[in-house]
């Protein structure tokens, strides 16, 4: 244990006495990373509201006119079970005659003798997060039932809203990987900087019996506490670009931005993988 | 407890060691003497593996040169101490911090640590200069906090490389009588040095190296 945390102390200490270096690599990775987090923070937000437009999408199934309301909900209870489908309302015959005079204020029985409107039902999707909604599949598997006499969808604006935030979130992810990368290079430079600067703290540290690992771990440390330093400053910058947008946001009547906690605990988590990279990869190329 | 066998290290340029074969016994005092270049400091090298020997073997504290891995090579410095001409201290570190070096790399206890310096740096006249920097010290004083580094450990043999090399003759005589103490402790204590007069008076057994050609004599 004593070990260990004198292990620790070194790399902390290590990080005091480069502290300009160490300062300008934390600042850079926190603004790089800033974008990471606008970006994923951004992402967060239209997956939302992508969501919310999911789960208003509805499909309409109208039924055969000699489906009974019994049989009807049974097709329904059917449709229900399917992968992806999260609700379904009946609408027999009767309250679809009630919405025609609520709608049209006319009672279709004053100019017919029968009520030709069909029994049909409206079918709500199940949230899907960052996957396109799959409606195609279940609207095909609707059409081939029996006694369906047709299936209505607003296919186009699904279409429309599926394919805009598949490729913002193409962009962003791809955005995303190039900075982390960049992160690990930069990492790693502060990293192979340090250990030369420490080539004779190396030199002793091997001729008094220190294994590689001693002598490597204090590094690792180093780099995980720059990458730390920089999540927490993007993490910072990325609270300040809510707020920002938020307040621009109010004057156009826009739905708010909101802060997700998820996606920053993320951020950190994966900038503290990234830095373990890049000060590993520095530690591998100048000490073995 | 250290066994050189036909053991031959050479480089371009330079003599090396060639075909060396001898002994040394626990508590002995090994001066090496030759001029600059003849090979003492890769004599030196071979026996803290830092030069694996490309014919014959080295053979330290049971570890060989033919087998060892360069895990155990950190195992086997633990039990070497090491002193240089340049004393190779850190220099924004308190003579405290130096001495405690090697503790800290084998995991000894912060409270362990403490009592181990206090009482090598009490036995070698640094008590009050434990928390000064290197450059803050004199160089017979740095040399000695490199001897406390080297010895804080409790090392079966100290290497000391031209130890007196640039110190003045009253701290060259100091650190002789340092080394002295040391193997009079029971620490085998190995010298390398050129300046003759220095130690022609003192009954040590000699080892004198010419290109690389290892004579072993009485002294």
């Amino acid at each position: 244990m004593d070990k260990f945390i004198y292990l620790l102390m070194e790399g902390y200490r290590s990080l005091w006495r480069a502290k300009l270096s160490t300062f300008s690599s934390i600042v850079t990775i926190g603004v790089t990373l800033s974008f990471v987090g606008f970006g994923a923070m951004a992402t967060s937000n239209l997956a939302r509201l992508a969501n919310e437009s999911r789960t208003n999408y509805t499909i309409e199934v109208f039924f055969t006119q000699l489906t009974t309301d019994s049989e009807a909900q049974e097709i329904m209870n059917e449709i229900i079970s399917m992968d992806g489908v999260r609700e379904g309302v009946l609408i027999t015959k009767q309250e679809a005659a009630e919405i025609y005079q609520k709608v049209f204020d006319e009672n279709i029985y004053d100019f017919l003798d029968r009520n030709p409107l069909p029994t049909s039902c409206e079918i709500k999707l199940e949230e899907s997060g960052l996957e396109p909604a799959e409606i195609e599949p279940v609207v095909k598997a609707i059409e081939a039932m029996d006694r369906v006499e047709k299936v209505s969808y607003p296919a186009k604006a699904i279409t429309l809203i599926e394919n805009y935030f598949q490729g913002i979130l193409s962009v962003v992810a791809l955005i995303s990987m190039a900075i982390l990368m960049g992160t690990t290079v930069l990492v790693s430079n502060t990293i192979r900087l340090t250990i030369y600067s420490r080539k004779d703290l190396i030199r002793i540290l091997k001729l008094v019996g220190a294994t590689d690992q001693f002598v490597k771990i204090p590094f690792i440390v180093e780099g995980i506490i720059v990458g730390i330093a920089g999540g927490v400053l993007s993490s910072l910058l990325t609270y300040l670009f809510i707020r920002t947008a938020n307040s621009f946001l109010k004057f156009f009547t826009l739905p708010q931005l909101i802060w997700d906690w998820r996606v920053i605990i993320l951020l950190l988590l994966v900038v503290v993988l990234f830095s373990i990279l890049g000060s590993r990869k520095a530690v591998k190329k100048l000490l073995t | 407890m250290i066994r050189f066998s036909n053991a031959t290290f050479s480089f371009k340029g330079s003599a090396g060691v060639s075909d060396a074969t001898f002994s040394v016994d626990e508590g002995e005092f090994i001066c090496i003497i030759g001029p600059t270049g003849a090979g003492k400091t890769t004599l030196l090298r071979m026996i803290y593996m830092d030069a694996i020997p490309q014919e014959g073997s080295v053979e330290v504290a049971g570890f060989s040169s033919d087998k060892i891995r360069s895990k155990q090579i950190a195992l086997l410095r633990r039990k070497v101490g090491m002193v240089f001409q340049d004393f190779e201290l850190l220099d924004d570190r308190s003579v405290f911090e130096n001495v405690a070096l090697p503790l800290h790399v084998i995991g000894m206890s912060r409270e362990d640590v403490h009592s181990k310096v206090d009482i090598v740096l009490d036995k070698l006249g640094l008590t009050e200069k434990s928390h000064n920097l290197p450059h803050q010290l004199s160089g017979g004083e740095q040399q000695i906090v490199s001897l406390a580094r080297a010895i804080v450990k409790d090392p079966i043999v100290v290497l000391a490389d031209e130890p007196t090399g640039n110190l003045d003759p009253a701290a060259s005589f100091k650190i002789l009588k340092l080394l002295e103490a040391i193997q009079e402790s029971g620490t085998a204590v190995l010298m390398a040095t050129h300046n003759y007069n220095l130690v022609k008076d003192r009954n040590y057994r000699f080892f004198e190296i010419i290109k690389g050609q290892v004579r072993v004599s009485s002294g």
